[in-house]
């Protein structure tokens, strides 16, 4: 497969951080690729620089050296405003914390990505109402975050993620203020999604969220020290 | 990227947190108020004393010595008033300025009072009539005995109804009243421009001046556009035919409303200071409460730009909050302030004055409207900028 038609492709990336005097090697010299269409865990312990790496696979960083193309385009030198729009292109971001604004409906929420790409108020509600549906909370689009559940709040900021169709989508502990069963419910979203067709990352240290994904990379000190297939893939 | 858009969005921020909200544009209110109300009644007062110079013509002015020195020799001779109007351009006539305090009778009733010359109604007094007419040009050119009364002259007399076609007395002369005026109570300040009792100065010149000369004279232009050059010309005129060391100085209502001018022009100009002041005090609240919002939705800031919001976008939604925030602020000050001062100038500046002087509304608005928006750009433009530079990676991870 030539390299245009992957999702992602990393080349010798390093992340060197000064605090200070003091130079943190966050990432080591990392390399791997993403086809279109995989579901992949990224897993490693604290500090292994997997943050670092999601960070920079999120288009919000950018690396010391080496090269980094999302979807065929080489972002690793671009300015903080290229990135941005990057990200309104091509990434779609599921948080721990869900992050949805307080006080705004879900529908508004999950349509705020499209406020930024300068799509029209019509259109926005639009897009934004089918991706609820999709996320199976065709039901609750004017209900503020207050008035949903955990599980109810990490799907609308999915549908929020799906919203601008992103090449990618990236998720970072997206089940960690989940309990184990509306855990079990965001698993069956993504695999569904994944089956749909998505590239989904997802960043996590809970080896039975990682074991939904197809494939696991495992990192310790900056280093990828494992890259397999799971019992899915 | 629809500036509609922002505006929306920046409202309903601004209503989700609608206290806070209100707190931070009572600063600005107030200012915007004050500045509006303050400089509404600045005008109202200051039309109030201007109205008193209705009673000061403008096509007239008095010359008089300038040294008491040369009192005696700097008298003006009525052979040469007379001569004035041919001599100096725009000069259509001369005649004595002096105002002597008479006893004057009518019917049983004596009375002290002012008396002196007068000019015919085309360099009269504003002052409205009350009954009757002013003097006219042809009184003047007959020297007719007739006489205009003011409303203090007619209050003092005792006089009830029309009195014009009776007469009243001065020394041996019998005067026939054909005109009173109406209330010169003029503005607010206690002064009186009119006298009790004016003659045509021609009558007055024939019966009531010693000798041939006079220490005052009036001179009457016929172009009120072109006082300063006339007055240099009148004193010119005038030092040629009494020698060149004695010096004439005049005085004219120009003079008279510069002092007043000068009086409010400082008032207006410390209030407005204040005013000023006040917003200023306004917008560094605004600074204050953007940079707590900026703070408080640090996390929200974070997401926006991670969902691909450029630096530029942030900044415009955080800088148009600002701008929604005193525009509302800018809007009641405005409604209270025009309210406040209306009412203020009807109720007490015109009713005790009975002057309706005109209120510079537009330009109050306008002050007010744009020191607003100066101070918020000013204030609201930095905790933007915050927003906008900060990091998403920071942001995202900040509790």
């Amino acid at each position: 497969m030539n390299d245009a038609q992957r999702a992602i492709d990393v080349f010798a990336v390093t992340k060197t951080y000064s605090l200070g005097d003091v130079k943190v090697e966050a990432l080591r010299g990392v390399t791997f690729s993403i086809e279109r269409g995989e579901y992949v865990a990224i897993m490693g312990p604290s500090g292994s620089g997997k943050s670092t790496l999601m960070n920079l696979l999120g288009c919000l960083d950018r690396p010391t050296s080496g090269r980094y193309l999302l979807d065929g385009t080489d972002v690793s030198t671009l300015s903080d405003d290229q990135l941005a729009a990057i990200r309104l292109k091509k990434l779609g971001f599921v948080f721990q914390g869900f992050n949805l604004l307080a006080r705004t409906s879900a529908l508004k929420n999950v349509a705020l990505p499209l406020f930024y790409a300068g799509v029209g108020s019509r259109a926005r509600n639009e897009q934004a109402s089918g991706r609820l549906t999709e996320v199976g909370l065709g039901d609750r689009m004017d209900h503020k975050p207050s008035e949903l559940s955990g599980g109810q709040q990490q799907r609308v900021a999915i549908a929020r993620a799906l919203v601008n169709d992103p090449a990618v989508l990236l998720a970072d502990e997206p089940t960690g203020n989940l309990d184990s069963q509306t855990s079990e419910e965001i698993m069956a979203l993504f695999e569904h999604l994944n089956e749909g067709g998505r590239t989904i990352i997802m960043v996590t240290h809970d080896e039975d969220v990682a074991g939904h994904a197809r494939r696991i990379i495992r990192l310790r000190d900056g280093r990828i020290v494992d890259d397999q297939p799971t019992a899915r893939g | 990227m629809n500036p509609t858009q922002y505006l929306l969005e920046a409202v309903s921020v601004l209503a989700a947190n609608r206290i806070r909200s209100i707190l931070t544009v009572l600063g600005l209110i107030i200012g915007v108020t004050a500045v509006i109300a303050i400089q509404v009644l600045g005008a109202g007062m200051a039309g109030a004393v201007g109205g008193i110079l209705g009673a000061i013509s403008e096509r007239t002015f008095v010359v008089f010595p300038s040294q008491q020195a040369n009192f005696g020799r700097a008298t003006i001779r009525l052979a040469d008033l007379q001569r004035a109007k041919d001599e100096i351009p725009n000069i259509v006539g001369a005649m004595p300025a002096a105002g002597q305090r008479v006893v004057a009778s009518y019917a049983h009733a004596q009375r002290r009072i002012t008396f002196g010359p007068a000019a015919d109604e085309r360099f009269a007094t504003s002052t409205p009539l009350r009954y009757g007419r002013k003097l006219s040009e042809d009184d003047i050119a007959q020297g007719r005995s007739v006489c205009v009364l003011s409303d203090q002259a007619y209050a003092k007399f005792g006089m009830v109804g029309d009195p014009t076609g009776s007469s009243i007395r001065v020394g041996d002369r019998r005067f026939t009243i054909v005109g009173v005026l109406g209330s010169d109570k003029a503005g607010i300040l206690p002064l009186n421009f009119n006298l009790g009792v004016t003659i045509p100065y021609t009558t007055f010149e024939r019966f009531f001046v010693r000798g041939d000369s006079v220490p005052f004279a009036r001179f009457l232009m016929d172009d009120p556009s072109k006082t300063e050059q006339t007055e240099a010309d009148t004193v010119n005129w005038l030092r040629n035919l009494k020698g060149a060391h004695i010096d004439y100085q005049t005085f004219d209502r120009k003079a008279f409303s510069k002092g007043v001018d000068g009086v409010f022009t400082v008032i207006t100009f410390v209030v407005a200071l204040i005013g000023a002041v006040s917003l200023l005090v306004a917008g560094i609240g605004i600074l204050n409460i953007m940079l707590v919002s900026v703070a408080e939705r640090t996390r929200e800031i974070g997401l926006r730009k991670a969902i691909g919001a450029t630096r530029f976008q942030v900044l415009l939604q955080f800088f148009i909050e600002a701008l929604a925030l005193s525009g509302f602020g800018c809007l009641v000050g405005l409604v209270l302030g025009v309210t406040i001062g209306a009412l203020v100038n009807d109720l007490v500046i015109v009713k005790f004055s009975g002057v309706v002087a005109p209120i510079p509304w537009l330009r109050s608005i306008l002050i007010a409207t744009i020191f607003t928006t100066v101070v918020t750009v000013a204030f609201g433009t930095y905790p933007a900028w915050r927003a906008a530079t900060l990091d998403p990676i920071e942001a995202l991870r900040y509790e």
